[in-house]
C-alpha cells in the first residue's frame, strides 16, 4: 500500500517536472546572436560589416594604440604616464617579446582579420533573395580590403617589410580559424602577395561612384594599394596607383590656413579613410595626447618627443608646428606635460578619427616614387606650399638620398601623431630591432611554430 | 463467575503488587554539574519503564519511585547518570557536562548525522565559537577556526568578500538552509580606473554572502571531501560551506537583545618621512648622483640627450616650511562600529520559532566610508498533523555601501596617499582642496581627501531568501520533503565625479548607475529512508529531484556634463549619456541525487551518494555529468580487542574516494555568438567568442583517508587526515593563437594537483565548577601543484597594463611569482643588482644587462602550512576567549612599495617635482662606500630599483592575534533570565616581518587564485575594538 503511493507520487512529481526542466536546460542568451544565425539574409551580412569597422575602433588598434605604440617606437614621441613599464620599453626602445601593448595590438589586429573572414565567407552562404551581387559584392569588398589592411597593419609592425627576401613575415589568414588551428608566418613576399590580392579583388568590388570616408571605398582600396606598393619597393605601381586616386579629383587638399580642419572638422576633402567616432563610442586620442587643461605629465600616455620641437624650429613657417605644443616658459615638464598634440582636441566629446589615409600621403607617395626628379619635387613643393613652406629646387639636394631625406622629414611633419614614423624609419634603416618583437604570448600559444623576430 | 475469577487474579497478583508498593515520592533538583544553575527541561525516567518527569524551570522534579528502582538523568549536552533510589526521598544531582563530542549532530548535505556515524570529511563550527565578532561576513568567523579551510581577508573594505579556500580550492558553494546561494560581486561599479578612464584590475569586491547577519547561524559545516561533498555534484568541487540558522524551540518564548559598539582603529601604518626627511632623502639623490657623474657619467645621458647636471646642483623650487601634512592620518580614522539586534524564539510543540531583526552599522577607515546593513529573518516550523509537517526560513536584507576608491587601483585614496608629499596641504590658505598639481609628487593622479569626498559611490542592495517546505511521513522510517526556495536580489550602484575631481574635470561631472537584478527558484523533492533492521544493520538512505533556474539582468549607463552648481547628479540631468548597457543573463540546472548509509552493528560504517547534474551551462549531448562517491569507516575502539577502559575513548579510520564537479564558467559559453556593435550610428554584429561546443564539467577526484579519536572520554579530541585531490578537465581560459582572431577560448584543459596534511586538537585542559579551560588547535599543510597544461609557462599580470608578475608552470603551484631576482646592493657603488641569466650573474641596475628575460619563479601566494589556536576559559561567571591565526610560506609581490620606496628618484629630473615621497624604511639606505645594506642608494636621475624584482617581494607569514574577548555573565538575574556583558578587541595584533599594511592581502580579489597574493595599496585593516551585552529574557 505504502509502496504503491510512494510509486505514485513520484511519477506524479516526476513526469510534472519533466516539462520543467526541458525549459530549464535550454537557456538562449538574450545579449548574443549565434553564429549561424547571422548570414542568413542581407540585413544580417550589413550587420556583419558594421562590426567589422567597429573591430578596426579597438582601443588596440585604431582606437587610438597602434598609432601611439608606432609613434612611441620613433623619434617623433615619447611616453608620460605613471612609469608604465610596458609603455616605456616602448619609448626607450628596449621592447621585450612579453610587451603586454604589443600583444594587444597583436591580437586586435587578428581579431579584425577573423572578422573580416566571417564575412567572406559568410556573404557565400546567404539565400536571401534580396541580397543581390550588388550588395554582396559591396560587402565582400570592403571586407577584403579591411582584411588587406589589418595584415599589412601586422606586417609593418611586426615583420620585416622592407625586405622582399626575408623570411619574417606575418601569418596570414584567409579562413576562419578553430581553436587548434596555428597559421605559421609567412615570409614577406608572401605577405605582400596576400595583402595586393585582396586588394586588387576588393577593387573591381566597389562602386567608383562612392565617395563616403567613413567606410572603404574603391578610392581607399586604390590608397592602400598605392601604400603597399611603395613599402615593397614597387614605385611603379605605387606611382600609378596614388595617381589613379589623385587624379579621379575625389579629394582636395587643404592649404595652410584650413589644413587645420582636418583635425578640428570631420570627415575633410583631405580624408580618403577616416574611422569615425562617436560621444557613445569614443577614441582614446585625446585622452592620450591632451586629457585636460591641467594635466600632469603622468596623465599624458603620448607626448612629442623635444626634438620633434628642435625639429619644427628648423622649418620656419611651417603651419603644421602649431599642432605641437612646446612652451618654452615651461621649466619642469616633468609636471607640466610638453609636447601635447593639438591633433585630438575636444575634451568633452572624446570622438576623435583615425586618419587612416588621407590625400597628402599620396602625394608623399608620389614625391618618393618619382624619386629624385623634378616631378617628385613638384609632389613634394605641393603639400609644402599648402603647410605654409618654401618650395625646395632640384638644386637644394646633393643626392638622392638627401631628398629621400627631405621627404622623409616632409612626411614627418605631416604624420606625426598619426602612426607612420615607426614604419618610415623602418623602411629607411632597414634594421632587425626597427619592428616590434613578435609577442611571446603568440610564441607560446602555438607551441613555438611561430618564430620570434631576429635580434630579439 | 466473574467475581470469582477477578478473586483468583487478585489472589495471584497480591503478594507481587505487596512487594512492588513501596512507593515513595522522591524530590530533587537538578543543576548543571559545571557552573551550579539549575537545569529545567531534564528528563527523568524509571529504569526499564517509561514512566518519568522533567524538570521545571528552577529544575525541581519529583516522581513517585519504587525504593528498589533507579533513576536515569539524561539531557542533551550532559552525561546520562542512574541514581539508586534506595530509601531517599531526596536526590539532588548536579550532571557533569558530556565531554564526548561522539553524539553531536553534524548537517550534512541534505540531513544530519551523529558525528560518530559520520565517513566524510567535515568540519563544523558552532555559533558559540563565533557570536557578536564584528564580521560582515560570516567566512570571517571562520579565519583561523577549521583546519583545511583558509580564509583570508583581502581587503578591509566593509563589506568586502574573504577569499575562501577549502584545501586549496577556492570559492566554495554556500548553502544556506539548503538553498544553494549566489556568493560573487554582483555589484559592477569599478573602484579602479586607469588614467585614461578605463576600468582596471578587478580588485576590490563586495561579496554577497555578506547579506547573512552572521549572528543568525547557528553553525557553519564545511564539506571538504568528496564523499561528503558529492551530493552537490556538480557544483562542490570546491568544497562547500552549509549554513544552518537558527530555529524555534518549544517552551516559553524568549526575547534576546544584543548590542555592541565599538571603534576600529588602523593598524600597522605605514610611517613616511615627514617634509625635512622627505627633502633631505631628495638632496641625498642629487648628492649622490652629482658624485657619480662626476666619476663617471656614461649612465646619465640618454641616445637623445646629453645630460645637464646643473639639475644635480640648481636649488630646488621648494624647502621644508610648516607645512607637515601626515597623509595616511588625513584618509584613514579611527571609525565607530554598531550592532543591534533583537530575536525571539519559542513556540509549542506543534509550531515553534525564530525571528530577528539587525541593525549594522560600520563606518570605515578610510574616510566618509561606510557599511550599514538592516536584516530580518524569520524561521518558522509547524507540525500540522502526526504526518505533515510544514516551514518555512526567510530573510531578507537591506545594505547601503558608501564605496571607497581602494584597491588594486591607480587613482585611489590609499594609492595617492602613500605617495603623497608631505609639504602639500590637504586645503589651500582658501579652503579649496589643494590642487595636487602644484605640489612635489608626480605620483598623485588627485588629492587624496578630494577622491575620498568628491567620489561619491553607492551600492545599495536588497536581497531576499526565503524557502516553504513540507514534509510528510509516510511511516516512521520513510518520509518525503519537497521545498521551493527564491534567492532575490536587487543590487543598485550609483557613482557621481564631481567636477572637481581630476577624472571630471574637464566634462563637468561623471555619473554612472547600474541596476542588477537576479532571481533563482529551486525546487528539492527528497524522499528518505531510515531503518533499523534488527540490531545489527542501520540503512538511511535518501533518493532526490532537484530543479533550478537563475535568470539576472544588469543594466547600466554612463553620462558627463551636469549643470555647473546645480548639485544635481542624477542621470537626467547629463548633457551626454556616453554608454548605457542591458545585459541578461540565465542558467538552469536538473539533478538527480541519492545517497545510502549504512552500518553495522555500529561499527562498519558505509557510505555511497550519487549525483547527476544536467546543466544548461553545455551543449546538448555533454549536459549531464554523474558524480559518485564512496567511503567506509572502521570504528575500531567498537572492537571487542580493543577493550573498554584505555586511554583512547575512540577510535575511527575512514577513507574516502569520490568525484565532485565544476560549471563555474558563466553562461553561454558553449556557443560561439555575435555580439551587438555599433559604427558611424549604425548598429552591427561581431563575433563575441570562439566556442568549444564538447565543453563540459570540471571534475576534481578527491581521495581522503583519516582518524578521528578521542582520548580520555573526549577529554582530547580531533582528527588527522590526509588528502590528495586532482582537479581535471579543468575549466580553463585557454590562451589560443591570436590568428584566430581571440585571445583564449573556454575549454577543459590542464590538472592541479592539491594534497596535505590536516590535524585538528581541541581538548579540555581543566575542568572543575568554577574554572575550565577549552583549546582548539588546527594545522594545514598544503601542496598544490600544476600538472598539466595547454600553455604551459604562461605569464600573467595582476594588473592590466603592468609586467607580468605571475606565471603558471607545470611543477609549480597556482600562484608562483615571476620576477628578476635581487642580488641586494653592491658595497662599494649603492647600486641595485640584480642576476643575469645570461652572464649567470650579478649584475648592477645600470650594466643595461638586466631586463624582463632575466625573471625567474620567485615565490609563491599559497602558504605551505597554515592553522589556529583558540583557547576558551570560563572562571565563575567570567568568560576569556584567545583566538590566533597563522600561516607561514606565503610570499606577497609588494606591487606598492616601489613607489613609496623611490630613493629620490625624480621621473623626469626637474627641480619641481619627484616621483613620490618615500617611507621611513629608506633611512636604512645605502650612503657611502663600504655600507652593507639591503636598500639601495639614493638617486634622482636613474631608477636605482625594478619593480618587479624580488626586492619586493615579501615574506607574508604571519601570527595574528585575531580575537581576544572577556565576557561576565549574571544569570539567572530572573527565572531564565540572563546578562552577559562582554568585551573583545578583534584583530589585536599581528607578528610578520612584512612591511605593508597587513600580510592578509589580495589585490586582485578573493576569486582569482593565478593572480593572488599582490598588494596594490590594499584598503588596511582595522583594528576593532567592540564592547556589548546580550540580555536573553
Amino acid at each position: 500500500m505504502i509502496m504503491k503511493t510512494i510509486y505514485k507520487i513520484s511519477l506524479v512529481i516526476f513526469f510534472s517536472f519533466w516539462t520543467f526542466s526541458c525549459n530549464v536546460l535550454d537557456q538562449v542568451s538574450p545579449n548574443d546572436v549565434e553564429n549561424g544565425n547571422v548570414f542568413t539574409s542581407t540585413a544580417g551580412a550589413q550587420s556583419a560589416l558594421i562590426g567589422l569597422y567597429s573591430s578596426l575602433q579597438a582601443r588596440d588598434y585604431y582606437g587610438g594604440y597602434f598609432p601611439m605604440l608606432s609613434d612611441l617606437y620613433s623619434d617623433v614621441s615619447v611616453a608620460g604616464g605613471f612609469d608604465n613599464i610596458a609603455l616605456n620599453e616602448i619609448s626607450d626602445q628596449t621592447i621585450t617579446p612579453a610587451n603586454i601593448f604589443a600583444q594587444n595590438t597583436y591580437l586586435a589586429l587578428y581579431y579584425t582579420i577573423a572578422t573580416a573572414n566571417h564575412i567572406i565567407e559568410g556573404v557565400e552562404l546567404i539565400k536571401d533573395p534580396t541580397f543581390t551581387t550588388e550588395i554582396k559584392n559591396t560587402i565582400k569588398g570592403q571586407a577584403l580590403a579591411i582584411r588587406a589592411l589589418a595584415h599589412f597593419d601586422a606586417l609593418r609592425m611586426f615583420g620585416q617589410h622592407w625586405n622582399n627576401g626575408s623570411f619574417f613575415g606575418v601569418p596570414i589568414v584567409l579562413t576562419v580559424q578553430k581553436a587548434t588551428d596555428i597559421t605559421p608566418r609567412s615570409t614577406v613576399a608572401q605577405s605582400y602577395t596576400a595583402i595586393l590580392k585582396d586588394l586588387q579583388d576588393a577593387l573591381p568590388l566597389l562602386d567608383t561612384a562612392d565617395e563616403s570616408k567613413q567606410f572603404i571605398t574603391a578610392y581607399a582600396v586604390e590608397s592602400l594599394l598605392a601604400r603597399v606598393f611603395l613599402y615593397r619597393g614597387d614605385m611603379a605601381n605605387a606611382l600609378q596607383s596614388a595617381t589613379n586616386v589623385i587624379d579621379a579629383n575625389a579629394y582636395e587638399m587643404l592649404d595652410q590656413n584650413n589644413f587645420s580642419t582636418i583635425y578640428s572638422g570631420r570627415l575633410t576633402s583631405e580624408s580618403i579613410f577616416e574611422l569615425s567616432f562617436d560621444v557613445q563610442n569614443r577614441s582614446s586620442y585625446n585622452v592620450l595626447t591632451y586629457s585636460r587643461d591641467d594635466a600632469l605629465r603622468t596623465e599624458i600616455l603620448w607626448l612629442a618627443e623635444e626634438s620633434l620641437n628642435d625639429f619644427f624650429t628648423n622649418r620656419p613657417g611651417d603651419a603644421r608646428a602649431a599642432l605641437v605644443d612646446f612652451d618654452p616658459t615651461n621649466n619642469d615638464s616633468g609636471i607640466i606635460p610638453d609636447g601635447r598634440s593639438q591633433k585630438y582636441r575636444g575634451e568633452e566629446t572624446r570622438n576623435n578619427p583615425a586618419y587612416i589615409i588621407r590625400l597628402a600621403e599620396l602625394h608623399l607617395i608620389r614625391a618618393e616614387a618619382h624619386g629624385f626628379t623634378q616631378e617628385g619635387i613638384d609632389e613634394l613643393n605641393f603639400i609644402r606650399s599648402n603647410r605654409g613652406l618654401a618650395d625646395y629646387q632640384l638644386s637644394d639636394f646633393a643626392s638622392e638620398s638627401q631628398y629621400i631625406d627631405a621627404v622623409m622629414d616632409e612626411r614627418k611633419a605631416e604624420f606625426n601623431f598619426e602612426g607612420h614614423r615607426m614604419f618610415d624609419l623602418a623602411r629607411i634603416n632597414k634594421t632587425v630591432l626597427s619592428i616590434f618583437p613578435f609577442p611571446q604570448r603568440e610564441i607560446t600559444a602555438s607551441r613555438d611554430i611561430l618564430a620570434q623576430n631576429p635580434g630579439y | 463467575m466473574t467475581k470469582k475469577i477477578y478473586l483468583l487474579f487478585l489472589v495471584i497478583l497480591l503478594p507481587g503488587m505487596l512487594l512492588a508498593q513501596d512507593k515513595i515520592t522522591v524530590k530533587g533538583k537538578i543543576t548543571d554539574g559545571g557552573d551550579g544553575s539549575s537545569l529545567p527541561g531534564v528528563s527523568i525516567q524509571i529504569k526499564g519503564t517509561s514512566i518519568g518527569t522533567t524538570s521545571d524551570v528552577e529544575g525541581n522534579y519529583t516522581l513517585a519511585a519504587e525504593t528498589g528502582s533507579s533513576l536515569v538523568f539524561s539531557f542533551i549536552g550532559f552525561k546520562t547518570i542512574e541514581e539508586q533510589v534506595g530509601s531517599r526521598t531526596t536526590i539532588d544531582v548536579a550532571l557533569p557536562l558530556e565531554t564526548t563530542q561522539l553524539n553531536d549532530v553534524v548537517v550534512v548535505g541534505y540531513g544530519t548525522q551523529e558525528k560518530k556515524d559520520i565517513t566524510g570529511a567535515i568540519a563544523s563550527i558552532n555559533n558559540k565559537d563565533f557570536a557578536n565578532q564584528p564580521t560582515t561576513n560570516l567566512a570571517g568567523n571562520l579565519q583561523g577556526k577549521l583546519a583545511g579551510v583558509n580564509v583570508t581577508s583581502t581587503s578591509g573594505t566593509p563589506g568586502a568578500g574573504l577569499a575562501v579556500s577549502v584545501r586549496g580550492a577556492s570559492n566554495p558553494l554556500y548553502v544556506i538552509d539548503g538553498v544553494p546561494m549566489l556568493s560573487e560581486s554582483n555589484s559592477s561599479l569599478s573602484t579602479s580606473f586607469d588614467t585614461e578612464g578605463n576600468v582596471v584590475g578587478s580588485g576590490q569586491n563586495l561579496s554577497s554572502i555578506s547579506d547573512i547577519n552572521p549572528n543568525d547561524i547557528e553553525s557553519i559545516e564545511v564539506l571538504k571531501d568528496a564523499s561528503a561533498a558529492a551530493i552537490y555534484g556538480s557544483r562542490a568541487a570546491n568544497g562547500v560551506v552549509l549554513i544552518t540558522t537558527k530555529r524555534g524551540k518549544a517552551g516559553k518564548t524568549k526575547f534576546n537583545v544584543n548590542y555592541y559598539t565599538g571603534t576600529q582603529q588602523p593598524t600597522r601604518k605605514i610611517k613616511f618621512l615627514n617634509s625635512k626627511g622627505f627633502i633631505d632623502l631628495i638632496e641625498d639623490a642629487r648628492a649622490q648622483d652629482l658624485k657619480r657623474y662626476q666619476a663617471d657619467n656614461t649612465i646619465f645621458d640618454t641616445p637623445t640627450s646629453t645630460f645637464d647636471p646643473t639639475v644635480l646642483t640648481d636649488p630646488l623650487n621648494y624647502s621644508v616650511g610648516t607645512q607637515n601634512t601626515v597623509w595616511l592620518d588625513e584618509v584613514l580614522k579611527s571609525a565607530p562600529i554598531n550592532n543591534y539586534e533583537i530575536s525571539a524564539n519559542g513556540g509549542d510543540q506543534k509550531t515553534k520559532f525564530y525571528v530577528a531583526g539587525s541593525y549594522f552599522d560600520q563606518t570605515g577607515m578610510v574616510i566618509e566610508n561606510f557599511y550599514k546593513r538592516l536584516n530580518s529573518r524569520i524561521n518558522l516550523d509547524h507540525q500540522a498533523t502526526d504526518k505533515f509537517s510544514i516551514g518555512v526560513n526567510a530573510t531578507v536584507t537591506h545594505s547601503r555601501n558608501r564605496r571607497s576608491f581602494n584597491d588594486n587601483t591607480y587613482t585611489g585614496i590609499i594609492t595617492n596617499a602613500l605617495g603623497a608629499s608631505p609639504l602639500m596641504p590637504v586645503y589651500d590658505a582658501n579652503g579649496n582642496y589643494s590642487a595636487f598639481e602644484n605640489y612635489q609628487v608626480s605620483w598623485l593622479s588627485d588629492n587624496p581627501v578630494k577622491s575620498a569626498r568628491e567620489i561619491e559611490a553607492f551600492t545599495t542592495s536588497n536581497r531576499l531568501i526565503g524557502s516553504v517546505f513540507g514534509e510528510y511521513k509516510f511511516a516512521s522510517d520513510l518520509k518525503f520533503r519537497t521545498s521551493w526556495s527564491v534567492d532575490y536580489s536587487d543590487l543598485r550602484d550609483e557613482q557621481f565625479f564631481s567636477p572637481l575631481t581630476a577624472d571630471a574635470q574637464s566634462v563637468n561631472g561623471r555619473a554612472f548607475r547600474s541596476n542588477y537584478n537576479s532571481l533563482t527558484w529551486l525546487n528539492e523533492n527528497i524522499l528518505s529512508y531510515n531503518k533499523r533492521i534488527g540490531e545489527d544493520h542501520n540503512i538511511n538512505a535518501i533518493a532526490g529531484f532537484t530543479l533550478q533556474e537563475t535568470t539576472s539582468d544588469l543594466t547600466s549607463t554612463q553620462a558627463q556634463g551636469f549643470p555647473t552648481g546645480s548639485g544635481l547628479k542624477n542621470i537626467s540631468s547629463a548633457a551626454v549619456i556616453n554608454n548605457t548597457s542591458g545585459l541578461g543573463a540565465s542558467y538552469g540546472l536538473q539533478s538527480f541525487l541519492g545517497r545510502i548509509n549504512y552500518d553495522f552493528k555500529g561499527k562498519y560504517l558505509l557510505s555511497a551518494t550519487i549525483r547527476s547534474d544536467g546543466s544548461s551551462r553545455f551543449s546538448k549531448d555533454k549536459r549531464y555529468g554523474v558524480f559518485p562517491s564512496a567511503s567506509l569507516g572502521w570504528r575500531i575502539s567498537e572492537e571487542n580487542f580493543f577493550g573498554k577502559d584505555g586511554v583512547i575513548s575512540n577510535l575511527k579510520l575512514r577513507t574516502s574516494y569520490g568525484v565532485t564537479g565544476d560549471q563555474d564558467i558563466g553562461n553561454y559559453q558553449s556557443t560561439s555568438f555575435y555580439q551587438p556593435s555599433r559604427y558611424n550610428g549604425t548598429p552591427g554584429l561581431r563575433p563575441r567568442n570562439l566556442a568549444d561546443p564538447s565543453l563540459t564539467w570540471q571534475s576534481n577526484s578527491t581521495f581522503n583517508i583519516g582518524v578521528d579519536y578521542e582520548i580520555l572520554e573526549g577529554r582530547i579530541s580531533g582528527s588527522i587526515e590526509y588528502f590528495k585531490s586532482d582537479k581535471t578537465n579543468l575549466l580553463s581560459e585557454d590562451n589560443i593563437v591570436g590568428t584566430t582572431g581571440f585571445q583564449t577560448i573556454t575549454r577543459n584543459a590542464g590538472k592541479i594537483e592539491n594534497r596535505g596534511w590536516e590535524i585538528s586538537i581541541s581538548s579540555i585542559n581543566v575542568s572543575t565548577t568554577k574554572f575550565k579551560w577549552r583549546s582548539e588547535f588546527n594545522i594545514s599543510f598544503i601542496k598544490n601543484e600544476i600538472k598539466r597544461l595547454s600553455n604551459n609557462g604562461l605569464l600573467i599580470s595582476a594588473y592590466n597594463d603592468l609586467a607580468p608578475t605571475h606565471i603558471l608552470q607545470v611543477g609549480q603551484p597556482q600562484g608562483s611569482f615571476w620576477a628578476i631576482q635581487y642580488m641586494g646592493v653592491d658595497p662599494q657603488t649603492g647600486d641595485a643588482m640584480y642576476y643575469d641569466l645570461g652572464t649567470q650573474q650579478a649584475q648592477s641596475i645600470n650594466s643595461g644587462l638586466i631586463d624582463s628575460d632575466d625573471s625567474q619563479i620567485s615565490g609563491k601566494a599559497i602558504p605551505d602550512y597554515y592553522g589556529g589556536f583558540n583557547n576558551y576559559f570560563n572562571y565563575g561567571q567570567w568568560d576569556f576567549t584567545l583566538a590566533t591565526q597563522f600561516s607561514v610560506g606565503n610570499k606577497i609581490f609588494n606591487l606598492i612599495r616601489p613607489t613609496y620606496e623611490n630613493l629620490g628618484w625624480s621621473n623626469e629630473g626637474g627641480l619641481d617635482q619627484v616621483y613620490a615621497n618615500n617611507y621611513t624604511g629608506v633611512d636604512k639606505r645605502w650612503k657611502r662606500p663600504g655600507d652593507n645594506t639591503d636598500i639601495p642608494r639614493a638617486s634622482f636621475i636613474n631608477k636605482n630599483y625594478i619593480e618587479n624584482s624580488t626586492q619586493y617581494i615579501e615574506d607574508g607569514s604571519f601570527f595574528r592575534f585575531r580575537t581576544l574577548g572577556i565576557g561576565y555573565t549574571m544569570k539567572p538575574l530572573k527565572g531564565s533570565t540572563s546578562l552577559r556583558v562582554y568585551g573583545q578587541v578583534q584583530n589585536l595584533a599581528v607578528i610578520t616581518k612584512y612591511k605593508g599594511f597587513d600580510p592578509e592581502v589580495s589585490s586582485t580579489g578573493a576569486g582569482n587564485p593565478q593572480t593572488a597574493g599582490v598588494d596594490y595599496a590594499a584598503y588596511p585593516q582595522p583594528r576593532t575594538i567592540t564592547f556589548g551585552f546580550n540580555f536573553t529574557f
